[in-house]
């Protein structure tokens, strides 16, 4: 009798611990320094004003990446870069991660065109978007969607 | 200070006045989260990441990047330069822990 409540106490101990340690996990992972959503992200860029969707600025990511620490994104966006029409800024955000905001880049007319490129780290399988200002005031974006393998987060 | 390994590459390699050439700026940073863990210690690791990089010709800056951590470490960030004569690029960065560096380049055109 004794053996038998023993190992059931163990085997519920057990399945407690397995149940409870992921969660204990989970929770005990600290949140980073500048977590901010998608929707806010985009407003603090735009403003309120609504980005068009262009075929002017071209993302290109990868469909799959393997390793989501490192996916290679390169924006170029069509664009005389003269005094009176250049792009001012590149704003790339990545959609489902903690801290949505990649890079803003500012850039003038000696640029020459209009063009970014780095590597970016992706936690899940999400949309990656670029949000371009014009000189105008115009706000064009475009997105891709990448699937991730495993996760480069943390 | 810690002492950063970086580079700057310029394609291609051989240009002219007023081409537009890629300008390549790679640092060796870790760009800690601020998230992940010492797998041996289980201590968070404090995030550090490059938080401005400024593009300066002869003094005169003409890109701007604001960044966050969600860069992959080592980054490398490719813009488009169109060179106007000879001179000097200078890449300045900060981090967000106070570290300031800088690395620069002779620009110079053939023709």
């Amino acid at each position: 009798m004794q053996r038998r409540s023993f190992l059931r106490g163990v085997g519920i101990a057990a399945a407690a611990s397995a149940v409870v340690t992921p969660n204990v996990v989970m929770a005990a992972a600290p949140k980073g320094p500048n977590n901010l959503g998608f929707d806010a992200a985009v407003k603090a860029i735009t403003g309120g004003k609504k980005a068009v969707a262009s075929s002017k600025v071209k993302l290109k990511a990868p469909e799959i990446a393997e390793n989501g620490a490192v996916v290679p994104i390169t924006v170029t966006v069509d664009s005389p870069m003269t005094d009176s029409d250049y792009i001012k800024a590149i704003h790339v955000l990545a959609s489902k991660n903690g801290n949505v905001r990649c890079a803003d880049v500012m850039l003038t007319p000696a640029s020459g065109a209009a063009m970014f490129a780095a590597r970016i780290k992706l936690g899940t399988s999400q949309d990656v978007v670029a949000i371009v200002e014009t000189s105008k005031g115009e706000f064009l974006t475009a997105s891709q969607n990448v699937k991730v393998t495993i996760g480069g987060c943390g | 200070m810690a002492k950063r390994k970086s580079l700057i590459k310029i394609k291609p390699k051989k240009y002219k006045t007023g081409e537009t050439v890629k300008v390549s700026f790679m640092v060796m940073h870790p760009m800690d989260t601020g998230t992940g863990k010492n797998k041996k210690t289980g201590k968070v690791i404090p995030a550090h990441y490059i938080n401005e990089v400024k593009f300066f010709f002869d003094g005169k800056p003409f890109t701007t990047m604001k960044t966050w951590e969600t860069l992959s470490s080592n980054p490398v960030f490719s813009i488009n330069f169109k060179v106007p004569g000879k001179g000097e690029l200078k890449v300045v960065y900060t981090d967000n822990q106070g570290e300031m560096n800088e690395k620069s380049k002779k620009i110079k055109p053939k023709g």
